[in-house]
């Protein structure tokens, strides 16, 4: 039982994985990329708790606030695109495209 | 019961996780990146780390969701043509793929059967805040500027008189 947290943020990043190569839309990406970033959390909770590591557990709390921080330069980012008229679509993004 | 618990929210983060994936909404997605992080919350509470849980709640369901939505909103909210991108991965490598993720969670699952998860100790959670606040104060001070300074890349651009 106690493999369940590992098991369980193991699934999670595939998850988030899954979610950001395969959905097309960017905020769905980016749904997954913060769904990543608490699989990784949860892992590092786990250590931490296991280990008595009070520091590894202050080392989560500067990267959840930090994902946070992503998470709000991220959704600006998208709105400055959806403000362009482009769409949500991932697609639609092609002028770097070689 | 505690390890039940554990078990039982990690099944249910995982659940979420793939409705997320699935869902054709966006409101439906965050809806379940909501419940994902609640669950993961509990997790950690469980796992004797209650502030941490705590924290998670406040800045995910209390801000980035929030702002999530609001993008949503902003974006209209429908589904669009295709959810999915093209998918050029050979099958056969992506099935090995998928094959490769549930061996290692068996794996793992087998290989730490063995081992009862240790409760975490009472003072674990005052030691925690006072490394927050006291020997890495000035990594929070700086994570705080930055997530202020983030904040300020979600107002729209002056237009130009």
């Amino acid at each position: 039982m106690s493999g369940a947290v590992w098991a369980t943020s193991g699934a999670l990043f595939a998850v988030g994985l899954a979610t950001v190569v395969l959905r097309r839309q960017m905020l769905a990406m980016l749904l997954g990329v913060e769904l990543m970033v608490a699989a990784a959390d949860l892992a590092l909770v786990r250590g931490a708790c296991r280990f008595m590591d009070p520091e590894a557990l202050a080392a989560v709390a500067v990267v959840l606030a930090v994902a946070a921080a992503e998470a709000v330069v991220g959704l600006s980012l998208i709105l400055r695109v959806l403000r362009s008229g482009r769409g949500l679509d991932a697609g639609e993004l092609s002028e770097l495209r070689g | 019961m505690t390890q039940c618990a554990i078990a039982a929210a990690g099944l249910g983060a995982v659940a979420f996780g793939l409705a997320m994936l699935w869902s054709r909404s966006l409101y439906v997605g965050a809806v379940c990146l909501l419940a994902v992080l609640l669950q993961t919350a509990l997790i950690y509470m469980l796992l004797g780390a209650p502030l941490l849980g705590l924290l998670q709640v406040m800045i995910y369901a209390g801000a980035v969701m929030v702002l999530a939505v609001v993008t949503i909103m902003a974006s209209g909210g429908g589904p669009s043509g295709e959810r999915f991108a093209d998918f050029s991965l050979p099958r056969p490598l992506a099935a090995l793929g998928v094959l490769a993720v549930a061996v290692e969670l068996a794996l793992t699952l087998a290989s730490t059967r063995a081992s009862a998860p240790t409760p975490a100790a009472a003072g674990l959670s005052a030691a925690f805040g006072a490394n927050l606040f006291h020997a890495y104060a000035l990594a929070t001070e700086a994570v705080t500027l930055l997530m202020f300074l983030a904040s300020l890349a979600i107002l729209p651009d002056r237009e130009p008189s």
